[in-house]
């Protein structure tokens, strides 16, 4: 070390250390080795006096710091004692962020269909009328084409499509699936999607989230969207839910149903059990069901528009809003939903 | 829609002992939903909904009907009272001097499918009775007096719109009903003293003189209808085609009931039954004299196709055979002809069925019948489909969700439509967003173009949270000449906090995905970088600053499509090293302004055996770098680390104009 430089010796101090670090000697050995009368720290010390007079007192803290390194990775461990500590000092928390609601419900819904076979989609939010009304067998001004209250893009209407529209449900997602799959079922599609409707009060916002199945196969029948029905609410709302089909009307659907779910508090009975045993009416629900959306056998003219032969096969849809699929959950009974999309962090920060 | 049912009125059409709870259970699962009954006076109520393709249901004697059919699915007494209201009973005047002639009706390009009236003369003008007036409060309709309020009770309790002309002003005006579309300009006023101006295709009456005297099947105009000197009444009942209604209703957006119920294809079989009864409660409430025959032009009588279908079909669609027996008894209790031929029937619906018209429809009034709750449910025994869809990777978008919540960001859903001033907050100038025809509010009227303006907004409306991170996974829409928008997915990160933290946490999220560096490349004039791996684009990064506090935001936005090729699922394994690494700081002063980015690149690119470069400390203009060498042959000595180290030095002296601190 004929250089004056402090650098050199940090140099031979990091190389030290790894040479130490990496050492597979056993204890006593290796304090020989290292801190004995001739072993490499004292070795090493020496070189300080080629360093110069204005870095000694830094290269002597260096040495003091590697010297006590060193020691203290040289101790028997087994005979070693922990200080005392106070164990009940209040611990430090990470800074924790939040998946939104939202996202959260997405999440546990896709997931419960995808074990069943079902693929998740994505279809546009902004579509042509086609796909959200057309061919799903609602003609230009049909009266039941006002229950979606409908936003329009302002843009040239398209010749063959239509109109621009926001998707007022999830149900455009039927006609482009059978496209995407070449017309050829089978088809288990789960599509979860934005969507928007002209409304706005404290259980409705412009923008909201709806999911979308599609089951067509070979044999489908009312019995498998039962069993689908009530796989998940058994998943979703917990072991005992049930569900419950009535009919309904839709355009798209024929037969179409209402879906219910049983209510989980009172366990389908509309009637609860109170500590002194009297029973009273469950607040929670409407005589023990919840209503949560729309299903049907998809109609002939539906499967004729995505190019599949009603003769042949059969399907089964069902789609309804996240948001209200998911405040039925126990503990979930939020009673503005326009808190969603607020960006409220009190409302966020609780999920 | 829904409709009001007052049980007593029920119970006047339906004979059944069972209580209004059990009737809203049973009917709901096999008929229309009954979703509410309400107290009501000394009477329970119905809420009822009635989907748009039963209109037949939209009366007290429709809902009869179905409850009928239904309560006895379930073993329960229950029959539909039967009625007989027929024209010839009305009976013809006998005095001639107190004959009222007829108006003169046209209807030349044959508008209506039934017109129906009669004139009733010396109309008492007498209150409503109690018992007709509570069951109009308990249907929440307002309460007028007998020669009105008959025609709302008729049509609640029969299901057909029935209107009451003043006889004497239809007859002053000309005496003349011309069935005819209006012209574009012409003009009217309804009874309400609202004043419209047609479009044009609205089917309406109109006198010799073209005034138009009626709106058909929506609203009564003020010139002919009821007035308080009003003696001789025009009763009259038409059927217009269901499409005419709706052109008209919604273009002058008069909803009533009429219209509503009118639009949606009334039973011209019903115009009868309707009139009839009414023509009875004039008689009986009014003291009217019947005036005129009863006219009727039922020419343009439909018939209703007959549907065929395979009890096969049946089975399809419930997974169950039923009896053939069973199927043609539902049928027939639905007051459908049914013709069994071996295995297919021929089923031809009664006239106010005009929703069954496909096979499909047929068999749903079989399973609801039968009843759904007794299918059994089982899942699905038949192929998973494993065409999975390409250029999306949910489980990619989760991941991203799940870390950066986990490393203390908050994820928001914020609308993608957005305010004129959001708009512009983009890159994008107004014009060149997509606008909405008929937005509802004026803070969501664009199609956003950027998630960054929403997240930011977010921030400015949580002043109490300190140092705030939002993120948001979303689409934004950009406009195409004649095709859908290009939605693009993005995620978009707004932080307060430093921007080496907040690109800390993008470095974390990419690592998390094995992508192991990414750089920024900034034009020195410029506060906007664009964020690359290796070569690829796939977003960019930014600095703002907060209304009103002046406080600095970073913001990100990661064009997922660009990304997601990039992301693997798991790394690429290297054997552990076998040699050791030496780490060392040199400080460089650096002159300002002098992007860090490069510099790390250009130390970096020195020598192979440079393994790793990061910033470790920056002070004033010092900047200090720790440097990683390492070779995974032999370990590296000080000698031959001494010339890289000089080469670097040099180098970057030289490339930067800076200023080693120390001496090596």
């Amino acid at each position: 070390m004929s250089d004056n430089s402090i650098n050199n010796l940090k140099q031979a101090i990091t190389k030290l250390r790894t040479q130490f670090d990496n050492e597979d000697l056993d204890l006593d050995a290796k304090k020989t080795a290292y801190l004995g009368k001739k072993g490499s720290f004292n070795e090493l010390s020496k070189e300080i006096k080629n360093v110069s007079n204005e870095n000694k007192r830094e290269a002597g803290k260096l040495l003091n710091e590697l010297k006590q390194y060193l020691q203290k990775n040289l101790v028997d461990n087994s005979q070693q004692k922990t200080e005392w500590t106070d164990l009940t000092l209040p611990g430090i928390k990470q800074k924790k962020g939040h998946i939104h609601p939202i996202s959260q419900a997405i999440e546990e819904i896709s997931d419960i269909f995808q074990k069943i076979g079902f693929t998740r989609v994505r279809y546009p939010e902004v579509d042509w009328d086609f796909y959200a009304f057309e061919a799903l067998n609602m003609p230009s001004d049909h009266p039941a084409r006002d229950e979606w209250e409908t936003f329009f893009v302002k843009t040239p209407q398209n010749k063959k499509m239509g109109k621009m529209v926001l998707t007022p449900h999830t149900s455009n997602g039927q006609v482009r699936e059978m496209e995407r799959l070449k017309s050829k079922p089978p088809i288990r599609m789960i599509n979860v999607a934005r969507c928007y409707r002209r409304q706005q009060d404290v259980t409705h916002t412009q923008m909201f989230h709806q999911f979308e199945g599609l089951v067509v196969d070979k044999g489908i029948t009312i019995q498998h969207l039962k069993g689908t029905l009530d796989y998940f609410a058994e998943k979703f709302y917990g072991p005992g839910t049930k569900s419950r089909i009535r009919p309904f009307h839709f355009q798209f659907t024929e037969p179409s149903f209402e879906v219910d779910f049983s209510c989980h508090i009172c366990k389908g009975t509309g009637l609860i059990t109170d500590e002194h045993g009297d029973k009273n009416k469950c607040s929670f629900c409407k005589s023990g069901w919840h209503e949560v959306g729309g299903a049907g056998m998809v109609h002939p003219n539906v499967l004729k528009a995505g190019g599949i032969d009603p003769q042949e096969y059969t399907g089964f849809a069902f789609g309804w809003g996240v948001e209200r699929t998911y405040t039925l959950k126990e503990g979930l009974n939020i009673d503005d939903i326009r808190y969603f999309y607020s960006g409220e962090s009190r409302f966020l920060k609780q999920f | 829609m829904n409709i009001l049912i007052p049980n007593k009125w029920l119970l006047e059409q339906l004979e059944t002992t069972l209580k209004p709870e059990k009737i809203q259970e049973f009917v709901s699962l096999c008929g229309p939903s009954v979703e509410r009954i309400y107290q009501r006076g000394n009477d329970e109520v119905y809420d009822i909904e009635i989907t748009t393709n039963r209109v037949d249901s939209m009366s007290v004697r429709g809902i009869a009907r179905e409850a009928a059919v239904i309560l006895e699915q379930f073993d329960v007494p229950a029959k539909l009272v039967s009625q007989s209201l027929l024209k010839k009973d009305i009976p013809k005047p006998t005095d001639s001097t107190k004959t009222l002639q007829l108006p003169k009706i046209i209807d030349q390009k044959k508008l209506c499918r039934r017109t129906m009236c009669v004139v009733l003369r010396d109309v008492q003008r007498t209150a409503t009775p109690k018992w007709m007036a509570d069951r109009l409060s308990q249907i929440e309709l307002n309460v007028h007096e007998s020669a009105i309020d008959i025609t709302n009770y008729v049509t609640h309790e029969l299901g057909h719109p029935i209107h009451a002309f003043d006889y004497d002003q239809v007859m002053k005006l000309g005496g003349e009903i011309n069935i005819t579309e209006a012209k574009k300009g012409d003009e009217f006023t309804t009874l309400d003293g609202e004043s419209y101006t047609c479009v044009g295709g609205e089917v309406v009456f109109k006198n010799p003189e073209g005034v138009i005297i009626d709106l058909p099947s929506i609203k009564g105009t003020s010139n002919t209808s009821i007035n308080d000197s009003t003696k001789n009444i025009l009763l009259w009942i038409e059927a217009i085609h269901p499409s005419k209604v709706r052109f008209a209703s919604m273009t002058h957006a008069i909803r009533t009931v009429a219209a509503q119920l009118s639009e949606k294809g009334i039973d011209s079989h019903l115009a009868e039954p309707t009139l009839v009864k009414a023509v009875q409660l004039y008689q009986e409430l009014c003291d009217v004299q019947i005036a005129s025959e009863v006219y009727d032009d039922f020419s343009k009588e439909e018939k209703l196709a007959t549907i065929i279908i395979d009890l096969k079909k049946i089975q399809d669609y419930l997974g169950i055979s039923i009896e053939k027996s069973q199927v043609v008894s539902i049928l027939e209790k639905l007051e459908c002809q049914v013709n069994a031929v071996k295995n297919t029937l021929h089923v031809t619906p009664p006239s106010f069925r005009k929703d069954l018209t496909i096979p499909a429809d047929i068999v749903e009034e079989i399973a609801r019948i039968y009843g759904y709750h007794n299918l059994p449910s089982v899942l699905m025994p038949t192929r998973i489909p494993l065409n999975k869809p390409k250029d999306v990777n949910f489980e990619a978008e989760e991941k991203t969700k799940h870390f950066l919540a986990d490393t203390g960001w908050f994820e928001i859903y914020s609308y993608s439509m957005v305010s004129e001033q959001l708009a512009k907050n983009s890159a994008y100038k107004i014009e060149e967003h997509l606008k909405l025809a008929n937005s509802l509010t004026e803070d969501k009227v664009y199609l956003r173009r950027s998630l960054i303006p929403s997240l930011e907004e977010m921030i400015e409306k949580n002043p109490q949270e300190e140092n705030l991170s939002v993120f948001e996974l979303a689409n934004v829409y950009h406009p195409r000449t004649d095709q859908l928008p290009l939605e693009t997915l993005y995620l978009g990160m707004v932080s307060q906090k430093s921007l080496r933290k907040t690109k800390g946490d993008l470095s974390s999220l990419l690592q998390k995905f094995y992508i192991t560096d990414f750089e920024v490349k900034q034009k020195t004039d410029e506060n906007r970088g664009k964020i690359l791996v290796g070569k690829i684009e796939i977003g960019k990064i930014w600095i703002d600053t907060l209304k009103g506090t002046g406080k600095k935001m970073t913001c990100i936005e990661i064009e997922m499509k660009a990304l997601l090729p990039l992301i693997k699922t798991h790394p690429a394994y290297k054997a552990l090293p076998k040699t050791a690494s030496i780490k060392e700081q040199l400080t460089f002063t650096l002159p300002a302004k002098t992007q860090i980015g490069p510099v790390l690149q250009t130390i970096r690119e020195i020598d192979g055996n440079i393994k790793q470069v990061t910033l470790d400390d920056v002070y004033q203009a010092n900047h200090t770098f720790s440097i990683e060498y390492w070779n995974e042959k032999k370990n590296l000595s000080n000698e031959l680390i001494k010339p890289l180290r000089e080469k670097i030095v040099k180098t970057i002296e030289k490339d930067y104009s800076a200023k080693l601190v120390g001496k090596i």
